[in-house]
This record gives structure tokens, C-alpha cells and sequence, in this order.
């Protein structure tokens, strides 16, 4: 090999190695962004409930997320900085259509609207050889993520929500049942279903008594917890998932509800009694307690006491709301809670009035339980089962469920007109 | 003649120099893309079982609770099926290397490990915020470097993803 040879060759293999070298990195960089950029999607997409606080809630849990990710080998912390490295996470934008949000639309949404969210971050790579190279000096290049994220369409069937369900007011409204505008701030009393008369009055504060049911999820199979620790549980963070048979011998698995699903019943042990007696059965009581548990878990009211087991330390577990006193007169929008206090509910065709009778599910609506119109949280103890609730429609996206019609019930998948929807990565 | 034969004996020690410089460099140059390679192999396994367990219902997120849904998922970023009988993606990554924890927002919005005091009982564990998927005791890549020898570099990927299933 003659040196002159040797002295154009050289920088070359160089260049090739030194190429080689940080490519590879930049490819583990940019993988280890996309990685966070999607968790922060989706941590965020999950706090679009439809309030005017869900927006910094969002950008709140989306900045966590990427705090708790790192990049280069894990070294370097995402929005931190580290030597001459810098990272910038770009504010989250929250689109109102998903169109907007893959094309970037200048048009974001406020967050009575928002529904998808676009997180954006760059951060920088370490260059070794290229550095070496004219263009290089810097000794490190932005490497950009993006990752767009937000609710589904409505959904077939919804898992992981409140077992409670209320008869249609008006079933040919096939968006509201009935219910009013869920950004009016209808509200409502939510009244358990009881037989002949007299019908349970209202809540100070609001006029129409909508009667409710339990629809049966009991879980013979828990050995953890007994019926009515099931019921408050049920109240208090929705019905627990569970690999146990469904006790209405429906095809959907016990922890999920299904659009035309037409065998649901009454929860054995809360079958509407005589509205004469005014007491309702104490599952019904449980259930309501979990329900309590979402304003206050210090105090421990006595009808709870009584009607569940162990609930001290039930109770404990769970964990209230941050917003508990927005009220009646409140707005849906001015919550400024994370949906703890938001129950989506079953709507039926007809409530059945016994243990015997089955109930067509029609479609799934939220609700936010509201405090009294005192500011005192709704008492468990009520002889009618009775608490506040405004009709919000569909805003907050469930735990999990299904767009498609995975338990063959005849739901148009794709075509469920209105309803709530789950979290998904788009991109 | 003298000074040809001169010149090729220079060839010779000039190679003799760098012939094992450029070994160095290509051999060095290999394994640091193979352990790149591996460290996003690693943190591509790990981010899957972390995605697998965030959208599983009814995990016990208790300690030792040995639950399935995280067994399956430990499988599912190892082999690329649930029930592990797929084809191992990465050599010598066993389950027992994977740690899956979880990390629950307090009132006051500080990240903390999940409280699992209500375990064995009615309660079970709070349902998690966060799912944490890491390899705490780091898989091992051993450089190889003719002549050189160099202790076992601990590759220690972790992954915190939100969780969006039910318990």
C-alpha cells in the first residue's frame, strides 16, 4: 500500500466506521423516544374527560411519563439536560378529530372537546466520529418523536364500569336517551328501582327521580371477597375484571356490559323491594358505600359499617377524588377532578321489576355524582337509595372494551352512533 | 534492487503497525453495534411486556403474587407469544431477569411504588398508575476484543408505561 494511498483511504474507512457507529445510536435514540413519546400519548389521552382541567391534567401526566423515561443507553432523562445535551418536550396538542391531530392542524381544541393528543419531543443525540467531520462540530443532533394518541370510536361492549343501570327516558333519542344536553348541567336523583307507590321524591336541588338497578356481576369464584365487598367495590371503581362466569350465562366476560346484551338481571340480592317499606336491601347500601368512597375515604358512615365487610380497610384502599365540591349548580366543565366521581352507566329498555326478568342493554352514558346541594356527600345510608348525579353524555374514554362485536350481539361494529370510547396509540 | 527490497520491507513493519490497530478499531467498532443492537433489543422487550400487562384486566399486582397475566407478558416480550413457545428473540434472556413493579400517583401527584398493604386481602393492591418493566440486575454482553479481555457489560433498560386496563 503506497502512502498516498494510505492517506485517502484512511479518512475514508473512518468516515464509513464513524458513520456506521452513529446511525446505530441514532437509531437506539430515536426508538427509545418513540417508546416515551407513545406512553405520554396515552397517559395523556387517558386525563381527556371533557372538562376545561382535563388539558393540564393531561400535559401533567404526559410530562411524568417522560420524566420517568430515558434515552441514550438510559442514561440521559427525557426533558433533562446532561452535559451539552438538551431534550425539549413540545407542549402537548389536543386535537378535537383525529384527522387534525395526524395532519398537525393549527386548530387545537379546548378541552370540553379535546379527544386526541399529539406529544411532540426532540431531543439531542451524541454524535463520536461525526463530530470529527465538517457539519459535525456540534457533536450532537436533535432527534425528533412524535406519537399521537386519544379515544376510540364508541364502543360494543365497556369493561371495568359501574354495574348501575337506568331505564331510557326517551328511547327513540338514541344520543341522549332522553337525558337532556350534557353540557346543559341536567341533573338528576338517582333513586333505586322499588315496586308500587309512593315513588321516591327528589333531591333538594333537582326535579326528575330516575329509578336505578344493580345488574348482577356477583363473582362466585372470588375467594378474596365476599358479595359485599364485590358490590363495594363495584361502587367504588367499577366491577373488578374476573376470569369467573358470567352469572346472567351472557357470552360477555363478567367484568364487561354489552350494547344488546338481553339477558342482564338484577343483582340477586338487590331486587327492587316495595317503595312502601323505603329500605332498600343492604347490597344496595354496599354498593352506594363504594359510591361514598370516591368523595371520602376518612370517615366511615354506619350503614357502611354494618353492610360491608372489613370496610375500614376496604375504604382505605381506595382513594377520593381530587375535585369533590363541585356541585349541582356546577358545570360539568368546571370539574376539576380525573373522572374519579364520573360512573358510566348501563341504559336498559325496561328496568326489570324482579330477579326474573331480563333487561336489554341499549347503550352506556356517564354521569357525575354530585355532593348534596348542602355540600354534604351523598349518604349511603338513603332509604331510597337515593344520590345526585348530572348527565355529562359520553366524554370520559372506560378502562377497556371492544369496538368490534366480539361476543356475536349483533352490535354494528363501527357504527355505534354515540357512547363512550377507550384510550388508543394512533401512530 | 537494494532500495526495492528496502521499500517491500517497509511494507511489511508498516502493516506489522497497523494491521492491529485496524483489527482494533473493526472489532471494536462490531461490538459496540452489538451491544447497541441488544440494548434496543432489551428495551424493545422490555416496553412490549410493559404494553402487554397495561392492557390486561384483572392482574394482581401484588407482590410474589406470581400472576399470570405478567408471566405471560414476561413470555410474550421474550419469545413473541404469550404462552412461550415461540423461538427465544434474544440468547440467554431468562423471565426471572425481568421485574415488573408498579408506581401510583399520591395526592399530591408525586410518583411512588403502589401500596400494597391490602394484599391477601378484600382490598388487593391499589390499581396502579404506572406500569415500571426493567431488568434491575442487567443482561450481560461480554466485548469480545481479541487479546483484551473486559468484564461483562450489564445492560439495565427500563420502561415506565401508563396503565390502561382494569384490575
Amino acid at each position: 500500500m503506497s502512502l498516498p494511498l494510505l492517506i485517502i483511504l484512511v479518512p475514508i474507512v473512518f468516515a464509513f466506521m464513524g458513520f456506521a457507529l452513529d446511525l446505530g445510536r441514532l437509531y437506539l435514540v430515536r426508538g427509545e423516544l418513540n417508546q416515551a413519546a407513545n406512553s405520554a400519548a396515552i397517559a395523556a389521552a387517558q386525563q381527556l374527560i371533557g372538562t376545561d382541567a382535563s388539558l393540564g391534567n393531561a400535559t401533567t401526566s404526559a410530562d411524568q411519563v417522560l420524566a420517568a423515561n430515558t434515552y441514550n443507553f438510559g442514561s440521559i432523562q427525557i426533558g433533562a439536560s446532561s452535559g451539552n445535551l438538551t431534550s425539549t418536550i413540545n407542549a402537548p396538542a389536543y386535537y378535537a378529530a383525529v384527522a387534525d391531530a395526524a395532519q398537525g392542524s393549527s386548530t387545537q381544541a379546548d378541552g370540553a372537546t379535546a379527544r386526541h393528543v399529539t406529544i411532540s419531543l426532540t431531543a439531542d443525540a451524541p454524535l463520536l466520529f461525526w463530530s470529527l467531520l465538517p457539519g459535525g462540530e456540534s457533536r450532537k443532533t436533535p432527534i425528533a418523536a412524535q406519537a399521537v394518541a386519544g379515544v376510540s370510536a364508541p364502543l360494543c361492549s365497556v369493561c371495568g364500569v359501574e354495574p348501575f343501570a337506568v331505564q331510557a327516558r326517551d328511547p327513540s333519542d338514541t344520543v341522549n336517551f332522553g337525558f337532556g344536553d350534557p353540557l346543559g348541567g341536567q341533573v338528576f336523583t338517582f333513586a333505586y328501582s322499588c315496586t308500587g307507590n309512593p315513588a321516591p321524591g327528589p333531591l333538594a336541588g333537582t326535579g326528575i327521580v330516575v329509578p336505578y338497578l344493580i345488574l348482577n356481576r356477583y363473582d362466585a369464584s372470588n375467594a378474596t371477597a365476599d358479595e359485599t365487598q364485590q358490590l363495594f367495590r363495584s361502587g367504588a371503581a367499577g366491577v373488578p375484571a374476573s376470569t369467573g362466569v358470567n352469572p346472567t350465562g351472557s357470552s360477555v366476560p363478567l367484568g364487561c356490559f354489552a350494547i344488546n346484551d338481553s339477558v342482564e338481571v338484577v343483582w340477586a340480592s338487590a331486587a327492587p323491594a316495595a317503595c312502601a317499606t323505603r329500605a332498600v336491601q343492604s347490597s344496595v347500601a354496599a354498593a352506594l358505600c363504594g359510591m361514598y368512597s370516591r368523595f371520602d375515604t376518612a370517615t366511615q358512615p354506619n350503614a357502611c359499617v354494618t353492610s360491608v365487610t372489613d370496610f375500614a380497610n376496604l375504604s382505605a384502599s381506595f382513594a377520593p377524588d381530587t375535585d369533590t365540591t363541585s356541585g349541582l349548580a356546577d358545570l360539568y366543565a368546571n370539574y376539576s377532578g380525573t373522572g374519579k366521581r364520573v360512573i358510566t352507566v348501563a341504559i336498559v329498555d325496561t328496568l326489570a321489576g324482579n330477579t326474573l326478568q331480563t333487561m336489554t342493554i341499549l347503550g352506556f352514558r356517564q354521569f357525575l355524582v354530585e355532593p348534596n346541594s348542602d355540600g354534604s356527600f351523598p349518604d349511603p345510608g338513603d332509604l331510597n337509595g337515593r344520590f345526585p348525579v348530572q348527565y355529562i353524555g359520553s366524554p370520559m374514554p372506560v378502562k377497556q372494551g371492544y369496538v368490534d362485536d366480539r361476543f356475536a350481539l349483533a352490535c354494528p361494529a363501527g357504527q355505534v352512533g354515540s357512547g363512550p370510547g377507550k384510550v388508543v396509540l394512533h401512530q | 534492487m537494494s532500495r526495492r527490497r528496502f521499500q517491500s520491507g517497509n511494507m511489511v513493519l508498516e502493516a506489522a503497525l497497523w494491521i492491529p490497530v485496524m483489527l482494533l478499531l473493526i472489532v471494536g467498532m462490531i461490538q459496540f453495534g452489538r451491544i447497541t443492537y441488544t440494548y434496543y433489543a432489551l428495551k424493545k422487550a422490555v416496553y412490549a411486556a410493559a404494553r402487554y400487562v397495561a392492557t390486561q384486566e384483572s392482574v394482581n399486582f401484588c407482590p410474589d403474587s406470581g400472576d399470570t397475566a405478567i408471566q405471560s407478558a414476561i413470555q410474550f416480550a421474550i419469545t413473541g407469544t404469550p404462552d412461550g413457545s415461540g423461538a427465544a428473540s434474544i440468547a440467554n434472556l431468562t423471565p426471572d431477569m425481568f421485574q415488573v413493579t408498579t408506581q401510583c400517583l399520591d395526592p399530591t401527584g408525586v410518583l411512588t411504588a403502589c401500596d400494597t398493604s391490602g394484599c391477601g386481602a378484600a382490598a388487593g393492591a391499589r390499581r396502579p398508575d404506572f406500569i415500571v418493566v426493567s431488568i434491575p440486575a442487567g443482561y450481560p454482553v461480554q466485548p469480545r476484543i481479541p487479546f483484551i479481555t473486559l468484564d461483562p457489560i450489564q445492560l439495565r433498560p427500563s420502561v415506565t408505561v401508563p396503565f390502561g386496563g382494569a384490575t
